[in-house]
């Protein structure tokens, strides 16, 4: 138990920050951002320490776990559109607005913002290349794809972000 | 947009990170009522799980206090306090010796206290003198004892021992002599002892007398066989023995 925990250890160190960015840019919400990455890495701890002879790729495991948590989460979302209007966030008034407008002039925002906007295994395989730098058979592991369906979608994905980004 | 222009503005959110104090603090909570990793203290712990950890000490430290008074007893002499503990040792020693094996072990405890009345000797200790002789005469008995007891059908694999055996009986009547000298006086009667002696002497030789006929020898070793033949029938054993151990270890 205390070798699994010390492995996990250095696994958590190693991938936080990059399973935290790769919700991040889904949700767009830094509070949501950590409660689901906080909760891959419960769940992650749970199975590793049931089965880690089990797990052949910790990083593809922990990226499976934050889609899963995602869709969940998204499904969720839906569900909770269908609300009151009395629990319903007020809107923002002008001020506020254009303080938003102005913080996503940057171009950091921008492609955050493009990112969050395209679809799904696009911006998950621009994040895992351009950002975590995982190489292409690694992308194909966590997807389970072949590589040459990977590269076409490393390349379809790139020209979505740029379209949205027009 | 150019493509290296997004690749770059891609890459500039790798800044977004969360902040360390929720990295730590989340750590924290997904080990939270795990085991802590075993450590020396935690593995006596689990070793000894009645008791606490200053009391899982205790039996170590006892063994060391053991070893180091066992040690320290070994300068004892008969008559000294902690004479008794030595003795215990040097009993274990006898007793997990094989059965060929003790009348030599006796016979090395027999010596063991000869020197120790060298040293009474050489320093006064008149108050040590009687009990050193006690324990000498007492080793010589059981050494008599286990040699009567031992299996005087001597096999191969019995001569290294018996000579050995052999080599120690007679350091030890030169030791006796040397102390009777010192001392002006009789220590023990060896007669029982020199008896057994010569009657394992007599079968040892005429073993390997028995054992060297049987060989092919070389016309100076025939001759040195003769002589221990001869030594043999005259009844010293001894001297028949020193005649065969030259022959054997050629």
């Amino acid at each position: 138990m205390s070798n699994s925990r010390k492995i996990y250890s250095q696994v958590y160190d190693k991938y936080v920050k990059k399973i935290y960015r790769f919700v991040l840019l889904k949700v767009s919400s830094a509070e949501i951002a950590e409660d689901l990455t906080s909760e891959v890495f419960m769940r992650g701890w749970q199975s590793f320490k049931a089965n880690s002879d089990k797990i052949e790729n910790l990083q593809a495991f922990l990226y499976q776990i934050a889609r899963n948590l995602l869709a969940d989460h998204y499904r969720q979302e839906v569900k909770a559109q269908f609300v009151s209007v009395e629990y319903a966030p007020p809107l923002p008034d002008d001020k506020q607005d254009l303080e938003a407008i102005s913080f996503i002039q940057s171009d950091m925002e921008r492609v955050k913002a493009a990112l969050v906007n395209i679809n799904d295994d696009y911006r998950e395989v621009i994040v895992w290349y351009y950002l975590d730098e995982l190489k292409v058979p690694e992308i194909a592991k966590i997807l389970q794809k072949s590589e040459p369906t990977v590269r076409v979608l490393i390349h379809r994905a790139l020209h979505a972000l740029k379209s949205e980004l027009k | 947009m150019k493509e290296n222009l997004l690749v770059s503005q891609l890459k500039s959110l790798r800044e977004l990170e969360p902040s360390d104090n929720w990295v730590s603090f989340t750590k924290e909570r997904i080990f939270a009522g795990e085991p802590e990793p075993m450590g020396l203290r935690m593995g006596l712990m689990s070793f000894f799980p009645v008791f606490k950890y200053k009391l899982a000490l205790a039996p170590i430290i006892s063994v060391l206090v053991l070893i180091g008074l066992f040690g320290f007893t070994q300068d004892t002499i008969p008559g000294d306090f902690l004479f008794s503990v030595k003795k215990m040792t040097e009993n274990a020693q006898v007793t997990f010796s094989s059965s060929i094996e003790k009348p030599k072990t006796q016979l090395k405890l027999a010596n063991k206290r000869l020197e120790e009345l060298s040293r009474i000797a050489q320093n006064n200790q008149v108050g040590n003198l009687d009990p050193a002789i006690k324990e000498f005469q007492s080793n010589i008995a059981q050494a008599t004892k286990d040699l009567a007891a031992f299996n005087i059908n001597v096999t191969s694999s019995d001569p290294s021992v018996i000579r050995e055996l052999l080599a120690e009986t007679q350091k030890m009547m030169a030791n006796k002599e040397k102390v009777e000298s010192v001392l002006g006086a009789i220590i023990g009667d060896t007669n029982e002892l020199d008896s057994a002696i010569l009657q394992i002497e007599k079968q040892t030789a005429a073993y390997l007398i028995a054992d060297l006929e049987r060989r092919t020898l070389a016309e100076s070793d025939l001759q040195l066989l003769d002589q221990a033949r001869e030594d043999f029938n005259a009844g010293n054993f001894a001297t028949s023995l020193e005649k065969i151990w030259i022959l054997s270890n050629k």
